[in-house]
């Protein structure tokens, strides 16, 4: 089956992306999940234990982390700590069914892990977001528990998050392999993460939730002391929509729609014609906005109606 | 600007639930890590919110707890703030 993302491609965009991502485990290349679910296949493997497999070896991967494109290279079972300060053990500082996601997502059971690989000073979780030793400790097992409850009530999906769970990879694996098999699950992410997650996301999220903050690297530095953000998030972008259903959000900030929301528009315009993307105007001054003149206000109404009609005039596929 | 944070137990777990809002001076709300039943609540108190409402409409059936004055300016609108 031809999915959608995959006919949005453009021949250019292949040979741009040249996305040929190899299972972890024995080197064959991956297949979407969409494939490796379908019944009676011999290269069937379910879900649950494609992810039990994946998260021992990011266990292992600890030792030399490179999950994020910080490519730290640190040893994390040893109490080494890279950029984000995670160690081997993850926490998690909120977890609950929610409705303030996408509409065609909601409602969502959430659960957000501690600690984060950027420094976005306008970050409205920045105190835990900041800090992996926020919260409380992460019990896949528990966590699952409470996500299968939560399905079997009101919850349509189920989301991991952060701060940013790329850094916690191997959690998040093993919590994927306890849900059920029909779960519909959420990745959001912040789009930083490395070509070695990738390979070990291959196939274990129906959606990715990712969000495409700047517009260029010069924001990026100054906001989120995130150096060649651009290229990360692209990469990122380009392998999420060639492998999972993807929804890009933008969060419109104050004084940026010029230098980010339009590059951003434009990229995803000639990029990814046709993607969800959820320009988000709900921004408040958040966390260390202050430090930033610019980002101790919230969005203008005509700030706001200058990114929809940006969004319109590029024929963006805008859903709330 | 007025920043809440509300706890509400969930009604089935016992457990915390979190919502924060922040309340602007014309009047706007923006609301983060929004539960079904907060949305039940600010969904009675501008029931022609169309963000709330089309929110609200998909949440479990929570009795929202009203029991003061709407907080919401007549015509006001809330939006969304999003998980960063």
């Amino acid at each position: 089956m031809i999915c959608a993302a995959q006919e949005r491609r453009s021949p250019a965009r292949r040979e741009e992306v040249g996305v040929q991502s190899r299972n972890v485990r024995d080197g064959s290349e991956s297949t979407p999940k969409r494939e490796f679910q379908h019944a009676g296949s011999e290269t069937a493997a379910p879900r649950s234990v494609l992810a039990r497999e994946r998260a021992r070896i990011a266990r292992a991967m600890l030792a030399d982390c490179r999950f994020c494109a910080h490519d730290c290279r640190v040893n994390r079972l040893a109490g080494e700590n890279g950029l984000c300060h995670a160690g081997a053990e993850a926490r998690f500082f909120s977890a609950q069914i929610e409705v303030s996601d996408e509409l065609e997502l909601i409602p969502t059971f959430a659960a957000a892990l501690s600690g984060c690989d950027l420094r976005c000073d306008f970050c409205i979780t920045g105190a835990s977001s900041w800090n992996p030793r926020a919260g409380t400790g992460f019990d896949p097992h528990a966590m699952a528990a409470k996500a299968r409850v939560a399905l079997q009530g009101s919850a349509r999906t189920i989301m991991v998050l952060g701060g940013e769970p790329t850094i916690h990879l191997p959690v998040a694996l093993e919590f994927v392999s306890l849900l059920p098999e029909t779960a519909r699950l959420i990745w959001k992410t912040n789009a930083h993460g490395s070509a070695q997650a990738h390979e070990l996301l291959d196939g274990m999220f129906d959606v990715w939730l990712a969000d495409f903050k700047f517009g260029n690297d010069a924001c990026a530095q100054r906001l989120a002391k995130t150096p060649d953000y651009l290229r990360g998030v692209k990469d990122n972008l380009l392998w999420a929509d060639d492998h999972s259903e993807l929804i890009v959000r933008h969060l419109l900030m104050p004084g940026h729609v010029e230098c980010c929301w339009q590059p951003v528009a434009e990229w995803l315009a000639a990029n990814l014609p046709g993607v969800k993307v959820n320009l988000r105007s709900g921004f408040w001054p958040a966390w260390q906005a202050a430090r930033h003149a610019e980002l101790r206000r919230t969005v203008s109404g005509p700030e706001s109606a200058r990114a929809v009609d940006l969004a319109q005039r590029l024929g963006l596929n805008l859903i709330s | 600007m007025k920043k809440r944070r509300t706890k509400k137990n969930c009604e089935s777990s016992g457990e915390s639930q979190v919502s924060e809002l922040l309340i602007l001076p014309d009047g706007q709300i923006l609301v983060h890590n929004l539960t079904p039943a907060f949305a039940g609540l600010l969904h009675e108190l501008n029931p022609d919110d169309e963000h709330i409402s089309s929110r609200s409409s998909r949440r479990n059936e929570v009795k929202a707890d009203v029991t003061r004055p709407p907080l919401l300016r007549s015509g006001a609108a809330s939006h969304l703030s999003p998980h960063l």
